[in-house]
């Protein structure tokens, strides 16, 4: 009697794990998935927690401006896209693309996104591509600066890319160097991997037979927790162009902080954009003071939602508004420039639905991504979305920024790095 | 007849197991099957767990890497030659990477390479007890990413290979996810039977010797050393195949899907399982899959919890569940069994009335 | 601003080892110390060292917005060690006497939690952590190093030896030593066992607090500051002897030369496999010495 409980028991707690199995059975299947009359639903993974949770803003951002979407009246007069409201479903994958996988799969096959928007990172965008564009399902404006998105069009139509890449912004900064002071020695401390090698690439291709101004290249380990050998060589070589290809957490203001206590204050300091966000520089500038902050330039595709010469700037007036009506509740710090990220990002993803027609589908969608054309108007005045069969960037122009007193002001014309 | 019904229980429960196992597929969707693959191939990396920390008393904060070893092994032979130079990636010839092959057979290649590894290992780690051990195979676990990193050569460093797509070989008539599902639970049935049979014969009572007292153990006669290293590379095949299957699952492999905290939650995950018993590694195995997944949508709260909270969540709970059960749930429910069996439940309600 | 030619032979040869010094001594020694301290008196190695270090950094942080620098500092030391005593009355009391694993899944337990804690209550965007020490930089023996690193180093020397002195020449701190010697034995003098543990831990976690505090400055403060670190300290202090305070500050200094020696001159390892270098380097010391350079040999006697 007692064995029979047991295995009662047993067989119960087997069951109670199938049961919630039980009730995800498949529905009907709709003929678009994600797509109903009154709601587009899509679905992303980012960093939420992890060594680069502090990218968690930007799913943020894209949900408030959907939000924003959702509640306003649109050219049509219906609320959302043609009616259709946006249910944004985001995971938490902690950079570890097993987690993306995994993740990504429940996004397609238990909550039936129609497509799969933003996901954040190179390589966990790496692991879903093969999945996603065997099962069709879109995978656009990805959150990296990898270049593959644009050049591998042909062997994964159902992935796009969004943001200037990594080499095409190396290349602008060899463009302005050049253009600037061709006298110029140039030092880059760069992370050593896949992405600090991208922008390395793209520095030496812009600098075309001018290679030979580079008098330093020296790489970091995520790792490492003293920068100090490495910068002081750099700082031996005599540079006076120090370019910085680190990523937003601790690394760049570490090195600031290095070179600042080792005595070297390059002329002229380059800061890759990934890195200069506000928080790293509002770091930087209490650890080393304004005034070596103060000159550092960078590159942007985006307006500079802190500058006070957009303040009254209609761009910039809608996303405080957007932000503060429609944020999360425990309110955000707007100046935080990775909701500004997201928020731009969100918008050209709504232009895309429109474009993708009043019945949209994935193909629609893709072939959408081929004809983008318009002005983004988060973006800084001149740079243009654009896309075709062939050229399949979203972005890739920019203008130089130069950081002055907490914001970031364009002193170049506008570059297109590609 | 009572002894023979006792000892039936235990192989009774298994096929009852395997049962439900093998109907599962009938009432799930496509996504909770491809949950419930990970959890078999979860099982087998915490079985190998629970034989070295369990079993032989051998603490290992470094199984994450010798999952890794195998997932990457299993990626190598499965792209093969022609595969990798699709990546520009030439490794040194004298590496035997073949043309490619049917991933299925390189779960047994992956789980021996690592097996001998985990061996070579094991051969040093027997001087190191409790911390020192503890201390070296976190050295394993953090030293492994930046190895594959390093090596790119050979890895892919830290783009990472993606393997070709899973889909059913042979022609077979079934659905590709029905079959990484079989194939992931029969490997782990195979495995829970080989390990089953390892534990109750002589090598698993050496172990369990060595690990409640390794001098007593010495002086009846068992050589410490021989078992110890042997642990080491018996767990570490397990790790190996549970790699190989996970690269044949998730089609991807790179440094950070091996990161130092996979060891320690797979730790904590055979801990919470259940350390010396086998059946902990199945607990430990649903744990270490549904916890992360359902602790970002808490169907019962709609609060807005920070994104950090789940973090918070898991380590309480690590510590809870330590004060409350150390022997882990399978300890639970051999206590419930215990008590079911001599029935002492009957007994104390008697004694209260009494009183 | 050209570095005389001298002084650039000498930073190539003495540089590193000079760097590899400052790297060993100036975050790891008082992670270290803690480590070894409440393994000496407790006979647990505390996976959350790291953690409860950053956690009370943070507090400091706050602090600091409030007060100066070395009130907000003393303050932290303060609930620094009220934190640690309270840990391990509360969560590792019960446990206490339950097998090694157990315990050691209950430090990482609160090794996650702390780290998910510190995200939630102080978002995790890097900050940047006040410096007690002078800026500008000196040079000794041809390599430029700043105040703020000798400083550091001071700090934590200094930290070694009042530690070493209270050990030594107090009555407190020969009673802990008993403790960690047999505690049966002290319970039957009539010490107070418990509440000497208690004292360990909450020491432990003030040494924390100063290695985060004279960490953060370089390193900037996120909830993941002392991760990277603790793995240096546990190899050092696996090293060292992970029940000899002495045994703490030479490994710390031998790794961190170790580790930058191998990676400069070794090409084959260079700056990515310093790392692993340095603990290939520990195991093969372990092989030899498996008690670490100073640690106490447990003998066994069958």
């Amino acid at each position: 009697m007692k064995r029979v409980l047991l295995v009662t028991l047993v067989l119960g707690a087997a069951l109670t794990v199938a049961l919630p199995g039980a009730f995800a059975r498949t529905e009907a299947t709709q003929a678009t998935p994600g797509i109903t009359s009154k709601s587009i639903k899509i679905g992303g993974t980012f960093p939420y927690s992890g060594p680069v949770s502090s990218y968690s803003p930007i799913p943020e951002g894209m949900k408030t401006y959907f939000r924003f979407i959702n509640a306003r009246k649109g050219p049509d007069g219906k609320r959302g896209i043609y009616g259709r409201k946006i249910d944004f479903k985001t995971y938490d994958d902690g950079y570890n693309p097993a987690q993306t996988v995994q993740l990504t799969n429940k996004l397609v096959l238990e909550d039936k996104v129609f497509a799969v928007v933003g996901t954040l990172g190179t390589e966990p965008n790496i692991a879903i591509r093969p999945f996603l564009n065997q099962r069709k399902v879109p995978q656009v404006l990805v959150s990296t600066g990898a270049s593959y998105w644009g050049t591998q069009y042909k062997q994964f139509p159902w992935t796009s890319g969004w943001q200037t890449d990594y080499i095409a912004e190396g290349r602008m900064y060899a463009r302005w160097i050049l253009a600037n002071a061709a006298r110029q020695k140039i030092a880059i401390f760069y992370q050593n991997d896949d992405y600090g090698k991208d922008y390395l690439n793209g520095i030496k291709q812009g600098l075309g037979s001018r290679t030979n101004l580079i008098v330093s290249e020296l790489s970091y380990e995520v790792t490492d927790t003293s920068y100090a050998s490495q910068i002081a060589r750099q700082r031996a070589t005599s540079a006076d162009t120090w370019i910085l290809v680190t990523t937003a957490g601790t690394q760049t203001v570490r090195a600031l902080a290095t070179a600042k206590r080792l005595g070297w204050k390059p002329d002229q300091i380059i800061i890759n954009s990934v890195a200069a966000t506000d928080g790293v520089m509002a770091a930087a500038v209490a650890s080393v003071g304004q005034d070596y902050v103060n000159g550092a330039v960078s590159t942007g595709y985006l307006k500079n939602n802190t500058n006070p010469k957009y303040a009254k700037d209609p761009a910039i007036r809608s996303y405080r508004r957007i932000m503060s009506k429609y944020a999360p509740p425990g309110g955000v710090n707007i100046r935080n420039s990775f909701y500004y990220y997201g928020v731009a990002k969100a918008y050209d993803f709504v232009r895309l639905m429109y474009a993708a027609g009043k019945n949209p589908t994935r193909a629609s969608l893709m072939a959408a991504t081929t004809r983008m054309n318009w002005v983004n108007p988060y973006a800084l005045k001149g740079v243009r979305i654009k896309t075709s069969k062939t050229d399949r960037f979203p972005i890739d122009q920019g203008r130089v920024v130069q950081y002055t007193n907490g914001s970031w002001t364009e002193i170049s014309a506008l570059y297109k790095g590609r | 007849m009572r002894r023979y019904l006792n000892r039936a229980l235990g192989p009774a429960l298994f096929v009852v197991a395997a049962v439900v196992v093998a109907l599962l597929p009938r009432f799930m969707g496509e996504f909770r099957l491809l949950e419930f693959t990970l959890v078999a191939i979860y099982v087998i990396a915490l079985l190998g767990l629970n034989i070295l920390t369990g079993y032989s008393g051998q603490i290992s904060l470094g199984h994450g890497a010798f999952v890794g070893v195998g997932a990457y092994v299993a990626a190598l032979l499965s792209l093969g030659r022609p595969g990798l130079e699709l990546y520009m990636l030439d490794p040194p010839s004298w590496i035997p990477i073949g043309n490619g092959m049917t991933p299925v057979f390189t779960i047994p290649i992956a789980a021996l390479v690592t097996g001998v590894i985990g061996f070579l290992i094991g051969i040093p780690a027997l001087r190191l007890g409790g911390v020192s051990l503890a201390l070296a195979t976190l050295a394993l676990a953090v030293s492994f990413p930046i190895l594959m990193k390093r090596f790119s050569e050979v890895t892919g460093g830290g783009g990472g290979l993606n393997l070709n797509l899973p889909e059913t070989p042979f022609g077979w008539d079934i659905s590709t996810r029905h079959w990484l599902y079989y194939e992931a639970w029969v490997t782990a049935g195979i495995l829970f039977l080989a390990a089953w049979l390892l534990v109750r014969g002589r090598i698993g009572r050496a172990w369990r010797a060595i690990r409640d007292g390794e001098v007593a153990a010495t002086s009846s006669g068992v050589n410490p050393a021989l078992y110890k290293t042997f642990a080491f590379g018996v767990s570490s095949a397990y790790a190996g195949a549970a790699g190989a299957l996970f690269a044949i699952e998730t089609a991807y492999v790179n440094p950070d899907t091996f990161p130092v905290s996979l060891s320690i939650l797979l730790l904590a995950s055979a801990v919470i399982g259940g350390l010396g018993s086998l059946a902990g590694a199945l607990f430990g195995a649903l744990l270490f899959e549904f916890l992360p997944i359902y602790s970002q949508e808490p169907p019962i709260f709609s609060f807005h919890f920070a994104d950090q909270a789940p973090s918070v969540v898991f380590g309480v709970f690590l510590i809870v569940i330590m004060l409350l059960l150390p022997g882990g749930v399978a300890g639970l429910f051999r206590t419930l069994a215990g008590a079911v069996r001599t029935g002492r439940f009957r007994r104390r309600s008697d004694t209260s009335e009494l009183a | 601003m050209a570095v005389p030619a001298r002084a650039q032979r000498f930073e190539l040869s003495i540089g590193p080892l000079l760097r590899g010094v400052l790297l060993g001594v100036g975050s790891i020694v008082g992670a270290l110390a803690a480590l070894v301290l409440i393994y000496r008196t407790t006979d647990v190695l505390n996976f959350a060292q790291g953690e409860m270090a950053t956690f009370t950094t943070f507090i400091a942080w706050s602090l600091m917005h409030h007060m100066s620098y070395w009130p907000a500092f003393a303050l932290t030391l303060v609930i620094a060690f009220v934190g640690g005593a309270a840990i391990e009355r509360i969560i590792i009391r019960p446990v206490e006497h339950r097998p090694e694993i157990v315990i050691v899944i209950v430090t990482i337990g609160l090794l996650i939690a702390l780290n998910g804690l510190s995200g939630w209550i102080w978002n995790p965007e890097v900050k940047a952590f006040d410096d007690p020490f002078p800026n500008g930089t000196t040079e000794i023996a041809g390599v430029v190093i700043s105040y703020q690193e000798l400083g550091v180093l001071g700090v934590c020397l200094a930290t070694v030896v009042l530690l070493w002195a209270f050990f030594r020449f107090t009555t407190l701190g020969l009673v802990m030593r008993a403790v960690a010697n047999s505690q049966d034995a002290s319970r039957l003098l009539g010490v107070r066992v418990g509440w000497m543990l208690a004292l360990g831990w909450g020491l432990a976690a003030v040494l924390g607090a100063v290695a985060g505090m004279m960490a953060a400055p370089s390193q900037f403060l996120d909830p993941n500051l002392m991760l990277v670190i603790l793995i240096y300290s546990f190899a050092a202090a696996v090293l060292g002897g992970i029940d000899s305070p002495i045994g703490a500050v030479v490994g710390g200094l031998i790794l961190g030369v170790l580790i930058n020696i191998l990676g400069t001159y070794v090409d084959f390892i260079g700056g990515e496999l310093r790392l692993p270098a340095a603990l290939v380097v520990l195991l093969i010391v372990l092989l030899i010495r498996p008690q670490g350079l100073f640690g106490h040999r447990v003998v066994r006697r069958v």
